[in-house]
């Protein structure tokens, strides 16, 4: 019995702890350790894919349904700070939300569940707006598809552009 | 039943097996394919992308239905993603070779048949939601994306309900 007990302990803590998907597992893995200095928050990690992590899995970090990052420039990691970023969902139903310190914007799902596809409306600051060109298919971190570097699958990461190019 | 008969039944099965297995289809054989119009592609490839293309759905490099262009995955190594350079011709080219080739046999037959049943087509029945899919239903009987793709599969390609489809949200 005490065996029995144990071993169901045991499976209820690796199932709450653990990840059935290796990809994901591998795919965070790859994201590497917090930046020095920055403990997780809503600070942390700019630039990455934040959906990867706060997904809503059991254990994980606060769920998210739509974070990014928005960076001054297509040659920086400078963050664009007080950046407001206006999406529509398929619906008509529009959100805004507005970058950090860290450049670093984020809705929960409780404040914004989006119906996809989405569209980033425009990304505003100083008066200047930007706008996307496609819309957002599925995936709600931006960094899924906005990786560094540019090249055949990915625009570059999200920046703000005064001249009004897309990011 | 004895022993040796035994395995020599076994054998025989095996044989058999081995025999179906291995046997290779007669050299006239043959699977004649009647490709949609290629010609009239090019509007529907546009359609394609803006609707399904985007970098975190079929454009991606994974996906059976895969699609470049440009607000999506780049055919050329040097292109990249939403940089005001058009879809290019390799792009649609790809983009109908991907269509075509993911159930060439039925969709034969669906343009053999001028594009009658078109659900047969397991993309059509995806795009239609009546299959299951990610994007959910992304074409509404009727709607100018259906006309577009129904259209050219019937070897007449609507090119401008395929324009009036980039407008859909």
């Amino acid at each position: 019995m005490r065996r029995l007990l144990s071993l169901l302990v045991a499976l209820g803590t690796a199932s709450a702890v653990g990840s059935c998907d290796p990809v994901r597992d591998d795919a965070i893995s790859a994201l590497g350790g917090e930046a020095p200095g920055v403990p997780p928050g809503p600070l942390h990690r700019p630039g990455q894919p934040c959906l990867l992590c706060h997904d809503g899995s059991a254990g994980d970090a606060s769920a998210l349904s739509i974070a990014g990052t928005v960076f001054s420039g297509g040659n920086t990691l400078e963050p664009s700070v007080g950046a407001t970023v206006t999406l529509q969902s398929a619906d008509g139903t529009k959100v805004t939300a507005t970058t950090n310190a860290a450049g670093n914007f984020y809705l929960t799902p409780d404040t914004y569940a989006p119906k996809y596809p989405i569209r980033v409306i425009s990304i505003v600051q100083g008066g200047a707006s930007v706008t996307m060109h496609s819309h957002i298919g599925g995936n709600g971190s931006c960094a899924a598809c906005h990786t560094d570097p540019p090249g055949p699958a990915s625009p570059g990461h999200v920046y703000f552009s005064n001249s009004g190019i897309s990011p | 039943m004895t022993s040796s008969k035994l395995v020599s039944h076994l054998l025989a099965a095996m044989l058999g097996a081995v025999a179906v297995a291995c046997s290779v289809p007669s050299s006239g054989a043959r699977f004649d394919e009647q490709t949609p119009d290629s010609a009239g592609f090019p509007p529907v490839a546009s359609m394609l992308v803006q609707a399904c293309g985007t970098l975190d759905c079929h454009g991606t490099i994974g996906r059976n239905l895969r699609l470049y262009g440009d607000t999506g995955l780049r055919y050329s190594p040097t292109d990249v993603p939403s940089t005001l350079v058009p879809t290019t011709a390799d792009e649609v080219t790809q983009d109908y070779e991907s269509v075509v080739g993911l159930e060439p046999e039925i969709t034969s037959e669906v343009v053999a048949a001028g594009g009658a049943n078109p659900e047969r087509l397991t993309f059509y029945r995806k795009a239609l939601g009546l299959e299951n899919h990610k994007g959910g239903a992304v074409v509404v009987h009727g709607d100018p994306r259906d006309v577009c793709i129904t259209t050219w599969l019937q070897g007449h390609a609507d090119a401008s309900a395929c324009t009036a489809a980039l407008t859909l949200p």
